[in-house]
């Protein structure tokens, strides 16, 4: 509970990323940043360079072909990092599960931190979310 | 003297405070709240985001030149930082001397540089596009910036900021010079890359511009320089045109309250601009601020020249 743990909850930088998802849940995941849901309140803010941001926020089933842009944009993220899997076929592979064309789940590829189902999940599914990734950075 | 850390330090923290003022007023304009839960109304947002910054790892990209990659984002702050000495923010400036205004001039035209270096040095092929942007767009802005800045000190008859803020006790040098108040403010949006002419980092077109490849305590320290930077231009146009320390009780009330009420409230008046504007194009801001900008700006000094000829404002 110092200082530092404090400054990394309170300000959780994400980058969005499709890794081949319908669009559904993109157009979700930014819903919560709109003035209705407004995620800036608890300091999240969406950046646009893997650089610069501490969450991964990934939509969609791997597909084969993005597999290794997706490991490539998560070794550019500075670390501490984490990663957020939303919706179904980001935690599962919903309905594209057992495909050949894709991995099935973000967790094949990549170390998931906090998975949110739904299709498409909702955006206060993504602002509860961040609040338990809030309360895990915290220590609580 | 024992007052300059003190000074050094009211900086920071007046930079920070600005960046929320921004991001809450900015939010509030939009229908939002922006960070509430951060400190008392969020107070403590930029300070969370700062020392998470400087917590993180910091990635030097293999293809970024090494030098210029870790020199660029520690001598970007200290160009605002020595601006803001010459301003006299806290009733008088820590170093303040005549020709000051050629300096401040000066810093601000190396702090675009800088960020060119910045861009540059990392090695990234959006860094180099916004690094570009950022020198081009100054040669835009630059010259009209100059000229408008030239009116102030004609009619203070110095080149001292502290002396031209200390002569506007009778009037404010915006009311004679509105047209180079107004020439000032376009052009200080440009110097301070916010929306309407935030083109060296347009994130919707170059990822995040000059910035892409800087990540920890190089990223916190160029987001200090650029809230210090806001300061810097907020403070100058207190100084040049506002009045300075002057204002209604003057006398009970110390002149720096006036002077940071002041800067707050050209800070405001920036992020409401930010607000309201869509991004221009590169080519749309060189072209205006040569067609535009600059005939205006020389209007202004033709129209001051004018003024002292018909004997409206005495010689200085």
């Amino acid at each position: 509970m110092g200082v530092l743990s404090w400054a990394r909850a309170k300000s959780i930088w994400v980058l969005h990323f499709n890794s081949g998802g319908c669009n559904g849940c993109d157009i979700e995941a930014v819903a919560a940043f709109t003035p209705r849901f407004d995620a800036e309140r608890f300091g999240v803010l969406l950046v646009p360079s893997p650089r610069h941001a501490d969450a991964l926020l990934v939509t969609g089933p791997v597909t084969k072909q993005i597999k290794d842009r997706l490991i490539r944009i998560y070794e550019q993220m500075p670390e501490p990092k984490f990663v957020i899997a939303f919706g179904t076929c980001a935690c599962t592979g919903g309905v594209f599960k057992g495909s050949y064309s894709t991995c099935g789940g973000v967790d094949k590829v990549i170390p998931v931190d906090l998975y949110i189902p739904g299709c498409p999940p909702k955006p206060e599914a993504l602002l509860n979310g961040i609040a338990e990734l809030m309360r895990r950075v915290r220590g609580g | 003297m024992w007052w300059i850390p003190g000074a050094l330090a009211f900086f920071i923290v007046f930079a920070f405070f600005i960046e929320w003022v921004d991001r809450r007023f900015v939010a509030r304009l939009q229908d939002r709240y922006g960070p509430i839960y951060t400190g008392t109304g969020g107070v403590l947002q930029p300070w969370a985001d700062f020392i998470k910054l400087l917590s993180k790892e910091d990635i030097t990209p293999a293809a970024s030149d090494k030098v210029l990659f870790r020199l660029a984002p520690l001598v970007l702050p200290i160009f605002p930082i020595v601006g803001l000495c010459l301003t006299p923010i806290l009733g008088k400036p820590i170093i303040g001397f005549d020709g000051d205004l050629i300096v401040a001039f000066f810093l601000m035209s190396v702090y675009t540089i800088m960020i060119f270096i910045a861009g540059y040095g990392s090695g990234n092929s959006f860094g180099i596009v916004g690094g570009t942007r950022a020198a081009l767009q100054m040669l835009g802005y630059e010259v009209p910036f100059a000229l408008a800045m030239i009116g102030p000190a004609i009619l203070a008859g110095t080149l001292s900021i502290s002396e031209i803020a200390y002569s506007q006790s009778n009037i404010w040098y915006a009311i004679p010079l509105a047209l180079g108040f107004a020439v000032f403010m376009v052009c200080s949006l440009a110097e301070v890359d916010v929306v309407p002419f935030d083109i060296p980092h347009a994130k919707q077109e170059i990822v995040a511009g000059w910035e892409t490849e800087y990540s920890g305590r190089k990223l916190a320290l160029i987001h200090l320089a650029e809230n210090l930077e806001m300061v810097f231009i907020s403070a100058l146009a207190t100084a040049l045109f506002l009045g300075g320390g002057y204002g209604p009780f003057s006398p009970p009330i110390p002149p720096a309250v006036w002077f940071i009420i002041k800067t707050l409230i050209v800070a405001i008046v920036i992020s409401n601009l930010r607000a309201i504007f869509a991004r221009f194009k590169i080519i749309t801001l060189v072209e205006w601020s040569w067609k535009y900008l600059l005939p205006l700006a020389i209007v202004q000094l033709l129209v001051l020249e004018l003024f002292f000829e018909l004997g409206v404002i005495p010689w200085p």
